[in-house]
């Protein structure tokens, strides 16, 4: 006799019909029905995952898919935001063109420098926090609030009191440096320091979150692998190390993949980070990322034709990142 | 079968929740229905005119609306204010190109109104039969004149500048004191002017600089010069165009040597510079002596005084315009007209320091009397008049503005931080030309 | 055997998956805290920690209670002064903020609702159901979380421009229904909180997907779709640039919209945009800081798990 799970798991895969001829001494208006609810039973398997999946595709078709054909077709024009109907065919002259646009690879090094001094240090704190946070503590949730409390926060918000934190002639940061004896930094125009203020931003305010998600799969973890790990006479370091990372790997490829995407996007911190520069990310272009770049092309440049090449070339690269990083964790994965 | 119940109860109350959601969707739509049925009249049959600027226009600091609405008893004035152009005017271009968003009455800066005339024109109405060309200084009026003819923009206010210079920092570093011997003593040239801040910095205090910023010369050297950025034919000559390359070195120079401040204009850093008097000089329009008077200490009262440029200029003033688009065109037509007359923008001067476009009010009493905290009984009213009347018909081009920032944020600014001015000027004209390419 | 062949309406209570595959994909232990106590360093660092993400909200309002002046001065403030309550009176006037909160709390609510129920019902389909162009349509997905959003707002405003939807709350609603993170979120988390035998039992049981939907995964997506709606709520509350394009504060704005006209001027008043910035965000700290535990706890249960 086949057990209950294979013959439970034979509908999904189109095998609920009566198969075969049906016992004898059934009348046939049974069986009618059942051949209806069969039929039913089928267009429900077949269709019904698209009617799960189609409102979200019916919103994106109305909001999301215009656009990125609007964008597609407007690259590959010369087109103002003046008037944005009237295109002038550029071909690939827009894509050409941002192999020798120094402006546009000095922004995407950026957007790799910021984007890695604002999520390697983020997640790595995150775990540790977790970590802290999942001893037995007292007044843990109280912790746990706190931390989340900078997720609530705008981006122009945390952007408006960091940028008074980090003035340059009286910001509270440099006064510290100077109680501590250090020279003044000057925030905003210093190549690295603008940087790494910039990240400060995004670090403050995500940071607590992902540590809460790592917590959460800390807890998920079964016990009886640490005590496993502990009659073994692992210390707590190399229990973390051991039994903690490795159970977390899921959950770090999750928020590794959602920062990846959010730092290739952060926007909002460099505008309002300095912003009498306007768009233009600082004197010397230093902290402007490739989301800003591409603001100040199509924004404050009026140029639609230019800042959607630049949109769909950031969306490339996107996508080779991710072809990338599924190749390693496969190969990761299978090495594992 | 209890846990098929709740979840069947939950489902209930699920769709109930969706059900209230999309109600209150619907209602909200209908909302905005009534709100556009009934905004262009209430029930009271008031006609509601809508103003969108950005900055500081002042006209209700000033009472205008308030006064309009009293003598047109059927008009409901609202105003809409974004703090920086910066945002307002994208936007604006955007609702501008699509017909949709825009408010009745529309603020242009006189950096954009180059590009609204060249390529907003139709969209915009023609203000040239609710306006008089005759009460408007000429350069202002053909500004917000489209190419066809057109008057789309009316001028709000202009920016003469002239010098407001602290006396007893000029005292302390034994230069003359007299508004009319220090005019005298750089009229008609940038470089004299420079020269006197070399001579300031002989005998001044070591931490105070000649002047405040090096955006603010160089804009004040650059709003001197008839052709600055384009030239008559529309083409832009920033690069090539001596005027310009001579008034980024003079400023670059002055910066290198440690005769202009460090900081950016309007940046809270600067607005303390004020406070504690850490400059002597800047180029000020009117307004300006209200930014001053805003940030000093009380006792600089007094100590500063005006003096008349090199050579005069202007920075600043906006334009009304009325879109076609708008509901009420016709109302929001005559609002804009009343104003921008000499009479609104003479009160506007008294109240918020805009100093009129409208040369009539020169002679009038609010203007040719009108005296500042700050500067004792320096006749400013005067000295920007003269100012207005004998700034050059400067040519203006869509992208003034762009080309004017890269110059100074992404250009003159990086000499006080160490690079040279050559560096500088190269950093900003790759920034330019790069904004500037389609 | 004909049992196999239980009519859809006869429960099969020998479908119920057993013990065993409860066990394993079931409940995480009881455990409330780590398996150790914490000692002296541990609560050293996370009060440093928790200094560092309170400060600058603190800090905050010392800048709204200030003036321009005291904020240009060494040392910088660390006290409030005498002016919050001032500031935060005329920001709330000046934005009219009362109409904005009772317009973001619509548009970010509503959003909330309607994208985790969108969100969990794809996510359902693509964790455990399986379709043609599965796979393709993940990726359609995943490749809309990718798009900078800061190019859509030009042609999406032509679009609201035509349908003639500009002041009105739904121009800003219904394009912020689209959300592919969801999506994502809601499929890494069901793919390992919903068993397949749950699913599978449903089946025998006869009931049709969509009954699956409500009686099974619902309930279990319940924490993920807990955690969504904060996250939707929360990135609705702080979005401006869209809102901004569509709303203008005297129409139906945003909390962030009204705020922007704040402090504006040849001098800003700095005191007043930070007392602006504070006010928008107030109402998130609040309902963080009263429904911390249960706000915690759903990000803990609902969160993507290892």
């Amino acid at each position: 006799m086949p057990s209950r799970h294979s013959i439970a798991a034979s509908p999904v895969k189109g095998g609920a019909a009566p198969a075969g001829s049906p016992p004898a001494g059934r009348a046939p208006e049974e069986e009618r029905r059942r051949a209806k609810l069969s039929r039913r039973w089928q267009r429900d398997l077949r269709w019904s995952p698209y009617a799960f999946v189609a409102p979200f595709f019916a919103l994106f078709i109305a909001f999301g898919l215009f656009p990125l054909i609007y964008t597609g077709w407007a690259s590959l024009h010369t087109v103002e935001l003046t008037a944005p109907t009237d295109m002038e065919w550029a071909g690939l002259k827009n894509y050409v063109r941002i192999f020798d646009d120094e402006f546009f690879w000095n922004a995407a090094r950026n957007t790799l420098i910021i984007g890695v001094i604002s999520t390697v240090p983020q997640l790595a704190m995150a775990m540790g926090i977790a970590h802290l946070l999942n001893y037995k503590l007292r007044g843990s949730t109280f912790w746990r609030v706190a931390m989340l409390a900078p997720y609530a926060t705008s981006v122009a918000a945390a952007a408006l009191v960091f940028v008074l934190l980090f003035g340059r002639d009286y910001g509270m940061i440099n006064w510290a440096l100077g109680f501590v004896g250090l020279d003044a930094i000057d925030w905003q125009n210093d190549s690295w320091a603008s940087k790494l203020a910039v990240s400060t931003i995004v670090i403050w305010r995500w940071t607590g979150y992902n540590a809460l998600i790592y917590l959460a799969a800390m807890q998920a973890i079964p016990h009886d692998l640490y005590e496993s790990a502990a009659l073994d006479g692992a210390s707590r370091w190399r229990q973390f190390f051991h039994v903690t990372l490795p159970s977390l790997r899921p959950t770090i490829l999750f928020t590794v993949v959602v920062s990846t995407i959010g730092a290739t996007q952060i926007f909002g911190e460099p505008l309002l980070f300095d912003a009498s520069k306007g768009a233009s990310g600082g004197g010397t272009h230093q902290f402007q990322t490739l989301g800003l770049y591409l603001y100040e092309q199509g924004w404050i440049n009026q140029h639609l034709g230019r800042a959607s090449a630049i949109a769909w070339s950031m969306f490339a690269i996107l996508i080779l990142i991710g072809l990338v990083n599924s190749v390693i964790s496969r190969r990761l994965r299978a090495s594992s | 079968m209890r846990a098929i119940r709740t979840a069947r109860r939950r489902a209930v109350v699920l769709a109930t929740v969706a059900a209230l959601g999309a109600g209150l969707l619907a209602g909200c739509a209908d909302d905005g229905k009534d709100e556009e049925s009934t905004g262009s009249g209430d029930a009271k049959g008031k006609t509601t005119i809508t103003v969108g600027l950005f900055g500081t226009f002042g006209f209700k600091e000033a009472g205008l609306y308030d006064e309009y609405m009293k003598l047109n008893p059927k008009i409901n004035i609202k105003e809409t204010v974004i703090e920086r152009n910066e945002n307002y005017y994208p936007a604006l271009v955007n609702h501008l190109t699509t017909g949709s968003g825009l408010q009745d009455i529309q603020g242009v800066e006189v950096g954009n109104i180059a590009e609204i005339t060249a390529t907003q024109g139709d969209k915009l109405v023609d203000l040239s039969k609710f306006g008089k060309k005759s009460d408007f200084l000429g350069w202002k009026w053909e500004q917000g004149t489209t190419k066809d003819g057109k008057t789309v923009g009316l001028g709000t206010d202009v920016g003469p500048m002239a010098i407001c210079y602290r006396k007893d920092l000029f005292e302390k570093a034994g230069l003359p004191t007299d508004r009319e011997e220090l005019a005298k003593l750089w009229e008609g040239d940038w470089a004299k002017f420079v020269e006197v801040g070399r001579d300031f910095k002989k005998g001044a205090p070591k931490d105070v600089t000649f002047m405040d910023s090096p955006g603010g010369l160089l804009n004040a050297i650059l709003s001197s010069e008839t052709e600055k950025f384009y030239n008559a034919e529309g083409e832009v000559i920033y690069k090539t165009n001596p005027a310009v390359k001579d008034a980024f070195d003079l400023t670059a120079n002055a910066a290198e040597e440690g005769l202009i401040g460090k900081q950016v204009q309007f940046q809270p850093a600067w607005d303390t510079t004020i406070a504690n008097g850490k400059f002597a000089a800047m180029s000020c329009p009117p307004w300006m002596l209200g930014y001053i008077k805003g940030k000093s200490k009380p006792e600089a009262a007094g100590k500063w005084d005006v003096a008349k440029a090199p050579k005069s200029g202007n920075w600043g003033g906006s334009f009304l315009s009325v879109p076609k688009a708008g509901k009420n065109t016709d109302e929001a037509a005559k609002l804009a007209a009343w104003l921008t007359a000499p009479e609104q923008q003479a009160k506007l001067f008294a109240v918020q320091g805009s100093f009129p476009s409208a040369p009539s009010t020169y002679e009038g009493d609010k203007v040719l009397n009108a005296k500042n905290d700050m500067t004792g009984d320096a006749p400013i009213g005067q000295i920007f008049a003269d100012a207005a009347k004998s700034s050059p018909v400067q040519v203006i081009g869509p992208k003034d503005q762009i080309i004017q920032q890269g110059l100074t944020d992404n250009g003159v600014i990086l000499v006080t931080q160490g690079k040279s001015a050559a560096d500088a000027w190269s950093n900003a004209v790759k920034t330019i030309d790069n904004n500037l390419e389609k | 055997m004909t049992t196999t062949l239980t009519p859809p309406q006869q429960p099969a209570p020998e479908a119920v998956p057993d013990d065993k595959a409860r066990k394993t994909r079931g409940p995480r232990s009881a455990r409330a805290g780590g398996q150790f106590h914490a000692g002296p360093l541990t609560y050293v660092i996370l009060t440093l920690f928790t200094l560092g993400s309170l400060f600058p909200l603190f800090w905050t309002a010392v800048a709204a209670s200030r003036d321009n002046a005291r904020l240009a001065e060494t040392p910088p403030p660390l006290w409030f002064g005498a002016n919050l309550s001032d500031k935060l009176a005329v920001a709330w006037e000046d934005a009219n903020l009362g109409e904005a909160f009772l317009n973001t709390t619509f548009v970010a609510g509503t959003s909330a609702i309607v994208t985790c129920f969108l969100s969990a019902m794809a996510g359902f389909a693509f964790a455990k159901l399986r379709f043609k162009g599965r796979n393709a349509l993940l990726l359609v997905v995943i490749g809309t979380m990718m798009v900078p959003p800061q190019l859509s707002v030009i042609p999406l405003y032509m679009m609201v421009a035509k349908l003639d939807w500009s002041d009105q709350l739904q121009a800003v609603l219904l394009p912020s229904l689209v959300n592919a993170f969801g999506v994502f979120f809601m499929r890494q988390y069901l793919t390992q909180a919903l068993p397949d035998e749950l699913i599978e039992a449903g089946r025998v049981d006869g009931a049709s997907t969509w009954r699956i939907m409500w009686h099974i995964v619902f309930p279990v997506a319940r924490p993920a779709m807990a955690v969504l709606a904060m996250l939707k709520f929360v990135e609705t509350w702080n979005d401006f640039l869209w809102p901004f394009l569509v709303l203008t504060q005297h129409g139906s704005p945003t909390v962030q919209v009204a705020v922007a006209g704040l402090g504006r001027g040849y001098t800003p008043d700095q005191a007043l945009i930070m007392a602006g910035a504070l006010l928008g965000t107030l109402p998130l700290l609040l309902v963080f800081t009263i429904f911390g535990k249960q706000i915690v706890g759903g990000i803990m249960q609902g969160a993507v798990k290892g």
